[in-house]
């Protein structure tokens, strides 16, 4: 390449990426992914208090009619062979809204019927994921778990 | 006109480098991408993605949008055959160029498919640097292209610029969105959230984040939220002077073996990075010295043996680790693998050594002129 492609290389990059930093602005502010490329993970603010911090947590439970047999379990053991980098903002993606929950075909709900099977090893027919923020207190000992609250649940019929 | 030639001298000027330096980076990057960061947990992975339904194909606006779904199996197969390949092809040297373009492209469309559920990974400089590093003519010396070659090119050092740009730019994305999300507020310490967040939820319990989760010093984790925010946004500073730069990315070192200590997250992919930066003609001059001194043998011999010698070396620490770290045999509580914590943890040693070497060096300076 010559100076004068490399120098305009340069140029183009230097309005690039300015550009495209502020399409994360804006995508951010509606959604939480997908980012564009060339960004690196910013890691928004937790809440932590004075005596204590609050965590927010996922929980998939599968179970039978009637509740007649049940298993909760974390997104990371629902979905062993995704990284545990990816899972937060897996379940984010399409676990998150009741209504993107509801339009998931009947072959996504034939898949996740067959894996919740294999993995609770009864058959189950509904699955909720369950958002839970947890209130934990600091003490001498360590962090205690002084409070869970559910703040979501979104049911998925197989 | 003084403007131009200021930018000119940033573009050009920043770094030096010689065919002999580029040629153990091109060297030491393609076995690096082919033993530690080739995309994807393997086949079982691939597998994976390709049995989801169509409902969990989202990926990123993009090129990538144009399919409805997962590909088949193959596909994923056959892009992985590539890449490996193209790594073989950019290790020897031979069509250096295409081979190392074809090879960040093949990483690009396997991170491309991995990240179509939903959750893009920060880890867009493995593809970067064999693009990038491609225009410096790395290929051209030790290689099998410089055998079939008679006229050596000149090596580039603007790809170093340019990456450097890359990377100082996606620092300071990472640290402006903390200003904004309140890293900086004295009533919350971010860092010390995120440690919870990772031990509590991510189940990230190894190495040191234990203690850390139970030292509860406001202070202590008040400043680490300062620090990041300004160790992320001077990256950007450091952009203008390139001893700055090596500066920042000894920096960069010392924050993601913190980070990996506590929060049980290596960053490995931008290991690759960083890489670049070292001064690989001096790693080139002194292992050809080492050799001349033990073997007796000069001229161009000891350069390509000194080459093969650092090949081997590289290949002799490398395989080890990788196998151990397969065998997933320490570590294993946590998501941090066995060739992570060593790869990490041997940079951090060698930052830790020149820093001390240069601090060591500067002290005894200034009594000299005294």
């Amino acid at each position: 390449m010559n100076r004068k492609a490399v120098r305009t290389l340069f140029i183009c990059i230097l309005i690039y990426l300015p550009l495209q930093y502020a399409v994360v602005g804006i995508v951010g502010y509606y959604d939480a992914e997908p980012w564009p490329a060339f960004v690196f993970p910013g890691f928004k603010s937790v809440h932590v208090y004075d005596d204590g911090f609050e965590i927010k947590r996922t929980v998939i439970d599968v179970e039978t009619m009637h509740r007649q047999r049940s298993l909760d379990m974390s997104p990371q053991d629902f979905f062993p062979e995704i990284p545990l980098s990816q899972i937060p903002g897996f379940v984010r993606t399409h676990f998150s809204d009741d209504e993107a929950v509801q339009q998931i075909s009947n072959d996504g709900r034939a898949w996740l019927q067959r894996r919740a099977t294999e993995i609770s090893g009864f058959s189950p027919n509904t699955m909720y994921i369950i958002e839970l923020t947890e209130y934990y207190r600091q003490t001498e000992d360590g962090a205690v778990l002084d409070m869970a609250m559910e703040t979501n649940r979104i049911r998925l019929q197989f | 006109m003084r403007f131009k030639k200021r930018f000119d001298n940033w573009i050009f000027n920043s770094f030096s480098v010689s065919v002999e330096g580029l040629a153990l980076l091109r060297i030491f990057t393609s076995l690096f991408i082919l033993l530690f960061l080739i995309p994807g947990m393997g086949m079982g992975h691939f597998g994976f993605l390709a049995s989801l339904p169509n409902d969990f194909y989202a990926p990123s606006p993009g090129p990538l949008r144009i399919f409805d779904g997962f590909p088949p199996l193959a596909i994923f197969q056959l892009v992985h055959t590539i890449l490996v390949i193209s790594l073989f092809a950019m290790l020897a040297g031979y069509y250096t160029k295409w081979a190392s373009v074809l090879t960040g492209i093949s990483i690009l469309i396997l991170q491309g498919f991995i990240y179509s559920i939903g959750k893009v990974n920060h880890e867009i400089v493995v593809p970067l640097v064999p693009i990038i590093m491609a225009f410096s003519n790395w290929g051209y010396a030790y290689s099998v292209d410089s055998m079939r070659k008679k006229k050596i090119a000149n090596p580039e050092s603007w790809p170093l610029t340019l990456l450097a740009l890359f990377v100082a730019f996606m620092m300071f994305t990472a640290g402006f969105p903390k200003i904004l999300g309140g890293w900086l507020d004295p009533s919350t310490q971010a860092t010390q959230g995120h440690l919870f967040n990772q031990f509590f939820i991510r189940e990230r319990q190894a190495l040191l984040a234990g203690w850390a989760v139970g030292f509860d010093n406001v202070i202590f984790w008040e400043l680490l939220d300062w620090l990041t925010i300004l160790f992320e946004i001077g990256f950007i500073v450091a952009l203008f002077k390139a001893s700055w730069f090596r500066l920042f990315v000894g920096f960069a070192v010392v924050f993601h073996f913190s980070t990996m200590m506590t929060l049980n997250i290596a960053f490995l992919p931008n290991f690759l990075a960083y890489a670049v930066f070292l001064n690989w003609e001096n790693i080139y001059s002194t292992i050809r010295s080492q050799y001349v001194r033990f073997s007796g043998v000069t001229g161009i011999k000891s350069g390509k043996r000194a080459v093969l010698l650092f090949s081997g070396m590289v290949l002799l620490i490398f395989l080890p680790i990788k196998l151990l770290s397969a065998q997933n045999i320490a570590l294993s509580q946590t998501d941090l693998m066995l060739h992570e914590f060593v790869l990490v943890t041997t940079a951090f040693l060698f930052v830790a050594i020149v820093g001390f070497k240069k601090m060591a060096t500067a002290v005894l300076k200034k009594k000299k002129v005294r």
